[in-house]
């Protein structure tokens, strides 16, 4: 047993005073000794950094899918999307109740002002996906090891999508900013508009990449169906040069894909637009959608423009208009194919469309609509045809027409013909076109593709660059179309005021 | 060590024993009179250094045996200076007790410790728990509201277990004005888990000299609450605290019967050039009250029982506390059960630890989304059932769900929580001045909260497919270890206190939750995801944290109690910012003069208390997004893709980050007068504050051409709020009659300084109806301002639509707006400011008295100048929805009004951002009456009772207010989204009964 120390009442006051001092020192001390240089370096949880992203093929693999992720976004192909395309144009009316999505009317009736949300919308979800591209396009190059041929296919398809992306801004909106890059902050506010001739350039130059770097569709795996292809880059660039009026350059571009062996018309018309018609040989790009029980792999394209109230639960917006109705040639099955009337079985066979008294021109666009499926209306399954092979084949026939060609014209305008005319036995129905003088061909041509492609959202970039935009829309009853005004849509206010007044206006707005 | 801690106490013990038999046993009798000699009942008696004691009967005496005849006893009670006095030996003793003087002598709870009132040099302002406990609520923070100076409080709803939206001199931030809470030295976000019955005081910190200490986290106001403690009493007291009450929506909104918004439906498809709907409207009668549906009498309860006692060595306070309330909305409900232990225990004379925790759990069920606006929206036409008793349809004419199937099937979403907050700590008193004190805060809690949605199929518009569950689960954890060093020293004409300390914490939160869908049963026990179908399922889980380390100092100097200074500083590190700017520091001082100690005005007695107080510091605000300067990957950015339509995972920086961000900085002057009339019977306090936020982050908008999702955050806005603050109080007592009389009153003036970027001329903010936007926050003008059209009349005829500017598309009986511009037409540079959503007056008075056991007290508070944008009344984009009775005064042919419109559904002008849709948001309301009686103690003591209160109580019994909602009370976090009504849960009227008994 310890003997207890003679304590006496100095020592133990010291004592008891070290202790404490030590126990303070504890408290005090603790706290710094946690205290070292990372203690308030704290990571994101769960999430990626850019500081850490780009180092693996996965990650180039995922920015690219980033950037089609966005086809499937609303401010790219949904509500403006259909505003800014068919509403605007003589194919079709704003639809749904009067009073819903009222701004709206204002495309359908030109009454827009540069405040307005729908090019605004535009401008934003088409430059964010412009942003994805870019992030995409800068940095897959450094990243450290990946397959060479992966690196330069993805690379291939981000241009595809850039291209396609500035192609529609630049039909809506003429000059624009372009950024082939994602910009630093001093760049911000210092961008003004490129000319049309110098956007033209940089979307050709993207799809000349694009062709070089993309295998053929049929040279793609089963599991990447609906990547972008070579065929969908010289699809994509004839329909770029037809804009800008390079008919000898359309030409070339058209005949690549026509004779490339990859693409034929698909023998339905009407099924092209369900679900069996889906990625068809006559499938050149479309944006793929699923319903899946998730959710998130559906878009808002099929809903805002499936039949209202019962039995679709649809918004019923973007309804074909009565003009259109009238653009058919007598007995043409493709109308029937175009429109859903009220009273009509749906092509599914599911039920009948029952008429809506609050709905003014009740008739709806059938190649948009789609059965119904799991999860909700928002998840639309129906995929988005943004370029048919009946297109290109239209394209090399105006193209052909244009460059002196006209036989070699109505031998793709009749194939559209043909097909669209189907088993039909009927001599009278939709004969082949035989005419070959060069203005009365363009005429069958235009009008071809106006029924042919119908609320496919062509219509209006297919007026402006004919150059007859004025014309037809004044004819159709738009009385408040000016012309050169309303041929562009304007820059939205925001941005021109962001820039400080560098961005300019489009005319008359 | 321990040892000799055992022998030291066992000495100490038998010290004691010999104590005890060395001296008889002593008895004193005694009697205890306030100023005017009256008894005083119910007073603590207390041998000093024990818990030997008693209380004063209804004459105002007592009698007490003590262990000896030289001990000194101490007289405590409520509203007066507590009172020691030796016995010294005498056997009679007539001790009075003054009251007013403690005012003076109070203690107040200042960060990191306490304060003598006197010494106070910042702004402080104290409420005790009485007044939180007037009104019937879950919520201590709606308890706040009318109560002080500087503070205005605006409940978030009445949506039980809701809190309130607190501003502390006005709105400094676009990001998170909040103040920061601080309970019993925990730093929370919120203070709503408290049980109001637990609380002794609550401190509001307001200038940057009280809040300093608080560093990065001060600049918004500090809220101090402090909870209940253990006092040495002869005997534990026991309390029961109880209440029941009923709730009632205090006022509807008056909307169109069937009739009526038939007749206005019929002119609405008129105006339009749609068939009408409606052939005979009048045969329609009154129809469908939704909002009779909706709104039910609701009970509310709380029954609270504490036990509070302590000796030498051990203090306590135990509680238990239970709350329900159900929602005046039906389904809707909340319940809380709290726990509390706040005990200190003294190991030795030099060390005590203690610790103040609490646990709780709520439970509660949430309304079905959207229903308070589908109440207000759907068809008065349509039955709630049909005589088949199917629901009826209420979307014939819009998308307006039928409320009353959506109680049937959308009433499932429940809340469950339990959280663990508190701190143990421990004193050490190393010196006689120099004392050690480390706490360990901590909060952890988790959350659980559970949605089922059966299939149904009501209508086309109104069905669910698909059963579906969604399950989430929520984690939270927070600690906090502080260490203090503090050094009190006093010498002739000179006091010192100095504060020093280390602190670090860190915050940690989690989320987890999944939905499937097809459920294999509707009944509550399949409510679980397995019993969901797995190909439906989906999860998420996501997880931020936060860490800070801080340095903090404080000195406190007194000369002669007349000349007072306070520096304080703090060096905060936050891992919310880059790591170029994690470091800042934090400083405050400030000065006080306490003139009435001066010699020339030690003669006078008008004055009892006269001093001036003076501060200047800088503080911060860390209250924004959590990752905003790191760019980080937005994950699932999946395409889809192949033969078998497969999503894929996609990837990639959407959002600009920036890393150079740092907290905002509030600088704030303050200048402060305390005045004491007539022994404190009346006291004032004023105080001017000029209060400048620099360096505010907010979203700085750039083009969208650059790509970025959603705007980068930069230090950059500048703000001002600038004041003054009036608390004015008058406490008599005649007899046994007292009385007291206040009044609260605060002006603020809010103002945008800067934006700081010349492109940046607006913040715009404020979603209404139609993708349109109702507040604009400009250079020169208040936060979050409304700004649209203002009305000049009705355009009556077609000659108007050609004398008057217009836009063009305009038809006789449309809104007319004012060209303010002069240019001659209407276009969007017309618009303009209407008005703010912030109050320029908060102010609150209240009055009440005591005589012969009875007690009654009332309360008002109110807020003016305010406006409120009724954006539920514009929001007609669903169809054909109903009317408020304002429709009823439309324009329908000329002369028939100027004011409200001709019926449509939307567009341009009448449903543009306009004047009207914009109300007064002033009122007045009688937020508490209270009426209590305490039985004399001659019939409660019999029982053991030493004190029963009953007593009836009223909860908003009044509002005065010309607002047309539910109530004057709409608010948001969101600084720019603030004062817009877009359908908000009643606040209700409360009527309760209580008992307050201690034995």
């Amino acid at each position: 047993m310890k003997t207890i120390p003679f304590i006496d009442k100095k020592n133990v006051n010291a004592m008891k005073k070290r202790a404490l001092l030590q126990l303070i020192a504890f408290g005090f001390l603790l706290v710094p000794i946690g205290c070292n240089k990372d203690w308030l370096e704290v990571k994101p949880q769960g999430e990626l950094t850019s500081a850490n992203f780009f180092q693996t093929e996965d990650h180039a693999i995922w920015a690219t899918n980033a950037v089609y992720s966005l086809l499937r976004d609303w401010n790219v192909h949904a509500f403006n999307y259909l505003g800014m395309t068919d509403m605007v144009s003589d194919d079709a009316d704003k639809g749904s109740l009067v009073n819903d999505a009222i701004f709206l009317a204002d495309l359908d009736n030109f009454t827009l002002d540069a405040g307005h949300q729908s090019p605004a919308g535009i401008w934003q979800g088409y430059y964010q996906a412009i942003y994805r591209a870019n992030v995409a396009i800068e940095n897959i190059p450094l990243v450290p090891e990946m397959n060479e041929t992966l690196r330069s296919r993805l690379q291939g398809e981000c241009k595809f999508l850039r291209a396609y992306y500035y192609f529609n801004m630049v039909r809506w909106f003429g000059d624009l900013p372009l950024v082939i890059r994602p910009l630093k902050p001093s760049e911000f506010y210092t961008q003004t508009r490129a000319t049309q001739q110098e956007v033209y350039a940089q979307i050709i130059q993207d799809l000349k990449d694009a062709i070089a770097s993309l295998p053929e569709k049929s040279q793609y795996a089963p599991a990447d169906l609906g990547r972008a292809t070579k065929g969908a880059a010289r699809g994509m660039l004839s329909k770029v040069y037809l804009t800008i009026q390079d008919f000898p350059n359309a030409e070339l571009y058209a005949l690549e894909v026509i004779n490339s062996g990859q693409y034929g018309l698909y023998p339905s018309y009407a099924k092209i637009f369900q679900s069996e018609g889906e990625h068809s040989s006559e499938s050149v790009f479309e944006v793929s959608c699923v319903a899946l029980d998730i959710g998130g792999g559906g878009s808002q394209y099929n809903q805002v423009q499936g039949v209202r109230g019962t039995p679709n639960l649809g918004w019923g917006f973007n309804l074909p208009s009565d003009n259109l109705m009238t653009a058919y040639e007598t007995g043409d099955p493709r109308r029937a194919a175009t429109v859903l009337e009220v009273g009509e079985v749906l092509p599914d066979g599911s039920a009948i469309v029952e008429d809506n008294p609050e709905m003014l021109n009740e008739r709806y666009n059938q190649k948009a609509w789609v059965p119904n499926h799991v999860g909700f209306q928002e998840n639309s399954p129906g995929n988005i045809r943004l370029l048919r092979y009946a297109d290109v084949l239209l394209i090399a026939a105006e193209a052909l027409n244009e460059n002196g060609k006209p036989q070699d014209a109505l031998v793709y305008l009749n194939q559209i013909r043909a097909r669209a005319k189907g088993s039909s036995a009927n001599p009278n129905l939709l004969p082949p076109v035989t005419v070959t003088d060069k203005d009365q061909l363009r005429q069958r041509i235009w009008r071809e593709r106006r029924v042919e492609l119908a609320m496919e959202q062509h219509r209006w970039f297919d007026l402006v660059r004919q150059g007859r935009a004025a014309d037809a829309l004044q004819a159709a009853g738009k009385l408040n179309f000016v012309r050169g005004k309303h041929e562009l849509f304007p820059v939205p206010q925001a941005e021109i005021d962001l820039s400080g007044g560098l961005l300019t206006q489009n005319p008359g707005y | 060590m321990a040892n000799r801690i055992h022998l030291r106490l066992a000495a100490t013990l038998l010290f004691l024993a010999l104590g005890c038999s060395a001296f008889a046993q002593f008895t004193v009798k005694g009697v205890v009179l306030d100023e005017a000699h009256d008894p005083l009942i119910g007073v603590n008696i207390l041998v000093k250094n024990s818990t030997n004691g008693t209380v004063t009967d209804l004459d105002g005496k007592f009698e007490l045996t003590l262990p000896n005849p030289y001990v000194t006893l101490v007289f405590t009670y409520v509203g007066y200076s507590p009172q020691e006095v030796a016995v010294q030996g005498k056997e009679n003793m007539e001790v009075t007790l003054s009251e007013g003087s403690q005012l003076l002598n109070e203690v107040v709870v200042i960060g990191y410790g306490t304060q003598r009132k006197s010494d106070l040099t910042g702004s402080v302002s104290s409420i005790k728990s009485e007044e939180l406990q007037k009104v019937a609520t879950s919520s201590v923070t709606q308890a706040l509201q009318g109560k002080i100076a500087g503070v205005q409080v605006t409940a978030s709803s009445g949506r039980p277990g809701d809190g309130a939206v607190v501003r502390v001199r006005g709105v400094g931030t676009f990001n998170g004005a909040a103040p920061i809470y601080v309970v019993d030295g925990v730093i929370l976000d919120n203070m709503d888990f408290l049980n109001p019955n637990d609380i002794e005081s609550v401190e509001v910190l307001k200038d940057a000299s009280a809040a300093a200490i608080y560093g990065t986290r001060g600049a918004n106001g500090v809220i101090l609450v402090t909870t209940k403690k253990g006092q040495k009493r002869a005997s534990t007291q026991f309390s029961l605290n109880s209440y029941v009450g009923m709730q009632q929506v205090a006022k509807t909104i008056e909307l169109a019967n069937a009739t009526e918004y038939a007749t206005l439906a019929n002119e609405a498809a008129m105006n339009i050039g749609t068939p009408k709907p409606f052939a005979d409207p009048e045969a329609l009668g009154e129809g469908t009250d939704w909002q009779k549906v909706v709104f039910r009498d609701a009970a509310i309860r709380n029954y609270n029982l504490s036990a509070n006692g302590g000796n030498e060595k051990m203090l306590f306070n135990l509680s238990a506390d239970i709350f329900q309330q159900q929602g005046v909305v039906r389904s809707s409900y909340f319940n809380r059960y709290t726990f509390r232990a706040n005990n200190e225990y003294s190991l030795t004379q030099h060390i005590k630890i203690g610790h103040n925790v609490v646990y709780q759990f709520t439970d509660n069920n949430n309304e079905p989304g959207g229903i308070l606006f589908t109440s207000y929206t759907a068809d008065p036409t349509v039955p709630a059932r049909d005589t088949a008793g199917n629901f009826g349809n209420t979307s014939n004419r819009s998308n307006v769900s039928n409320p009353a199937a959506q109680l049937e099937y959308n009433d499932y979403n429940r809340g469950y929580a339990q959280q663990f907050i508190g701190n143990v700590y421990g004193n050490v008193y190393i010196l006689k001045n120099l004392t050690f004190r480390s706490t360990f805060n901590f909060s952890v809690g988790n959350s659980r909260g559970k949605s089922f949605t059966p299939e149904f199929y009501v209508n086309d518009k109104q069905f669910n497919p698909e059963s579906i569950l969604g399950v989430t689960l929520n984690r939270a954890r927070d600690w906090q270890w502080e260490n203090t060093l503090n050094y009190e020293k006093s010498w002739e004409n000179h006091r010192f206190t100095v504060l020093g300390g280390v602190t670090s914490q860190q915050r940690y939160f989690e989320n987890f939750g999944g939905s499937r869908r097809r459920l294999v049963g509707d009944a509550e026990e399949f409510y679980f995801l397995n019993a969901g179908d797995s190909e439906t399922q989906t999860n998420f889980n996501g997880a931020a944290e936060e860490k800070y380390y801080s340095y903090l100092f404080r000195l406190n100097y007194v000369f002669k109690d007349r000349y007072l200074l306070t520096a304080s500083m703090r060096r905060d590190g936050s891992s919310k910012f880059g790591s170029e700017r994690r470091f800042g520091n934090f400083s405050s001082v400030a000065l006080a003069w306490r003139i009435i100690e001066e010699p020339f005005l030690k003669s006078q007695n008008v004055f009892s208390n006269l001093k001036m107080r003076l501060s200047w510091g800088i503080l911060g605000n860390d209250k924004i997004p959590y990752t905003a300067a790191i760019p980080t990957v937005t994950s699932n950015l999946n395409a889809v893709f192949g033969v078998a339509e497969n999503l894929l995972f996609g990837a990639t920086p959407t959002r600009l980050a920036n890393p150079r961000l740092q907290w905002e900085e509030t600088s704030t002057i303050d200048v402060g007068l305390d005045i004491g009339v007539l022994k404190n019977k009346l006291t004032l306090e004023i105080d001017y504050y000029l209060r400048k936020t620099d360096q505010i982050i907010l979203p700085v908008p750039i083009p969208d051409y650059v790509g970025s999702e959603g705007d980068p955050y930069v230090n950059a806005a500048d703000i001002e709020n600038k004041g003054l603050e009036l608390t004015l109080n008058w406490r008599e007592r005649l007899g046994k009659f007292s009385y007291n009389l206040g009044l609260i009153g605060s002006i603020n003036d809010n103002k945008v300084l800067s934006l700081g970027s010349d492109n940046n001329e607006a913040l715009i903010g404020g979603s209404v109806s139609g993708g349109a936007f109702a507040t604009r926050s400009e250079i020169g003008q208040p936060i979050g301002a409304f700004f649209g059209y203002k009305v000049a009349g009705i355009y009556q005829n077609e000659a108007d639509l050609v004398n008057f500017p217009t836009r063009g598309g305009e038809k006789p009986g449309d809104l007319r707006f004012v060209d303010t511009n002069d240019d001659g037409i209407i276009s969007t540079d017309d618009r303009v400011y209407l008005g703010s959503p912030i109050p320029n007056l908060v102010y609150g008075f209240n009055g009440g008295f005591e005589v012969a056991g009875i007690d009654f007290s009332i309360d008002f508070a109110g807020v003016k100048g305010n406006k409120i944008y009724n954006e539920k009344k514009m929001a007609r984009f669903f169809g054909v929805t109903n009317f408020e009775t304002s429709f009823l005064d439309r324009w329908n042919g000329e002369g028939t009004s100027d004011a409200e419109p001709r019926v449509t559904n939307g567009g341009y002008p009448n449903y543009a951002v306009s004047e009207r849709f914009l109300e007064d948001g002033s009122f007045l309301r009688l937020r508490s009456l209270t009426l209590g009686y305490t039985l004399p103690n001659s019939l409660v003591e019999k029982v053991k009772i030493t004190n029963f209160r009953l007593y009836v109580s009223a909860t908003n019994l009044i509002t005065w207010s010309d607002f047309s909602g539910y109530s004057p009370e709409v608010t948001s976090e969101n600084a720019i989204d603030n004062g817009i009504d877009r359908g908000v849960y009643p606040i209700s009227r409360v009527f309760t009964v209580g008992i307050n008994a201690n034995f």
